[in-house]
């Protein structure tokens, strides 16, 4: 059978995306698949689709700040709350984050882990230690723990405000949006020439049955938690 | 961890084809998990209502990822859903409310062992969500509750109960408990671990209750390991 491709849209302002991440990072060598990391801006997906954040209904905000402890406990992701949500998911926003590891993703033709290692630094601060992730300085923290050297660091700030980046990731947003999405993570498993669409990060046993591939649980190298 | 039976209650309303994809799941490990099962039938427009939450639907994106979400999950996990064939006036116009008073008159008599809730509930849900049929004539509720088990004496009985106010409020209350829990949608599941109550939305968390209550997810087919292994 070919190699998959698989997907995944997202944005380092969703809590749920950094689970979809790691769990796809995680069977990247398990499932027969090639993982594209499609970095996008969540903001321009709900006013493009009409959605409303779904933490505008309280019972549902209570409910997510719970299920993501536990999700996180489940799955083996250091996230923790940030000490104002709000301010930081949409008065701060992604913007500049999503255009700096879009640079990356750019600069990154070559399938290696540098996207990969800078959007989980980044995630790490909004979604784990409660830091910044707007001012250059904070992204170009985020860029030389995951092993980018100052110079390049330097270089991808400069192309992030360039007006080809910003292109680059409203298109990449364009592309989420003509598959339909709503929010993220928003992951597209192309099989046989089509795609199948999944949101959220709570699909991923019904992924497996989709494209006959086995689930082995978040922590695919640690089975024992599923058997 | 304590190995005491653990009390699991399920809030369901019919008009939700994610509840009757959760219903079947938890009735499946009704013997496979140290469980008690618990059914609560409630009236999800209160609880939308009640949390001032919206259909999901109402977002068109979503609403047809929706579709093809509910058709995948049925064949995965083996439950005979089929979309009615006009869902906004199944769904919203004519809604679940006389089914829901009539599923409650069916605890409220059925005060020792649940099979005839399960079962009544079942057959309604086959009627709305597999063969496209109406849940709120009289005459639908009582061919559901004949193919449940009952005879013509009890449907008639039930259907009478349906329409008394003991029964309303009963359906309210439950309806109120659910707000309680802080439902914002169905199903809403609450699964009592050590006196505590832990609350799940949806039918896709079942692998993150397994590992808060203790027990083995198995897929949503326990008896048909295949899938999984």
């Amino acid at each position: 059978m070919s190699r998959k491709v698989i997907e995944l849209f997202y944005d380092v302002v969703s809590p749920y995306s950094w689970l979809g991440f790691e769990v796809l990072c995680r069977y990247r060598n398990v499932w027969n698949m090639e993982l594209k990391l499609r970095p996008a801006f969540l903001g321009g997906i709900m006013q493009a689709s009409g959605n409303k954040p779904p933490a505008m209904v309280p019972n549902k905000g209570l409910y997510m700040a719970k299920d993501l402890n536990r999700l996180a406990s489940y799955m083996n992701v250091p996230l923790r709350h940030p000490s104002d949500p709000f301010e930081v998911m949409f008065n701060k926003g992604s913007l500049p984050a999503m255009r700096f590891i879009t640079a990356v993703a750019e600069k990154e033709k070559d399938g290696g882990r540098l996207l990969e290692n800078v959007s989980r630094e980044v995630w790490k601060r909004i979604w784990s230690t409660d830091q910044d992730i707007c001012e250059p300085a904070s992204l170009s923290e985020a860029g030389l723990k995951a092993g980018l050297s100052s110079s390049e660091v330097e270089e991808l700030l400069g192309l992030s405000k360039s007006q080809p980046i910003k292109d680059k990731l409203k298109q990449t947003t364009q592309e989420a949006i003509n598959y339909e999405a709503f929010g993220f993570p928003f992951v597209v498993c192309h099989i046989d020439g089509k795609p199948q669409v999944f949101f959220g990060s709570d699909r991923f046993e019904l992924m497996a049955y989709c494209i006959g591939e086995k689930w082995l649980g978040p922590q695919p190298d640690k089975p024992t938690s599923n058997l | 961890m304590s190995s005491s039976r653990k009390v699991i209650e399920l809030f369901y309303d019919v008009v939700s084809p994610y509840s009757w994809l959760a219903f079947e799941v938890l009735c499946r490990y009704r013997n496979v998990w140290n469980i008690e099962l618990k059914f609560h039938p409630a009236f999800l427009g209160g609880v939308m209502q009640g949390s001032g939450n919206r259909p999901p639907a109402m977002v068109p994106n979503k609403g047809e990822y929706l579709v093809k979400d509910l058709t995948r999950l049925a064949s995965y996990m083996n439950v005979p859903l089929c979309q009615p064939s006009n869902t906004f006036e199944v769904m919203f116009e004519k809604g679940s409310l006389a089914a829901m008073r009539f599923i409650t008159a069916v605890v409220e008599n059925a005060k020792d062992g649940d099979r005839l809730v399960e079962n009544v509930s079942r057959e309604v849900w086959k009627r709305i969500w597999s063969t496209d049929q109406d849940i709120c004539e009289p005459s639908s509720l009582s061919e559901a509750g004949l193919k449940a088990g009952l005879s013509s004496s009890e449907v008639e009985e039930l259907i009478r109960q349906a329409k008394s106010q003991p029964v309303k409020d009963k359906l309210k209350q439950t309806t109120q408990e659910a707000l309680d829990y802080k439902a914002f949608g169905f199903p809403l599941i609450i699964c009592h671990v050590d006196g505590k109550p832990e609350v799940f939305f949806g039918s896709d968390r079942f692998e993150l209750m397994a590992y808060c209550i203790g027990e083995k997810w198995l897929g949503p087919q326990p008896d048909k390991l295949t899938s999984y292994l």
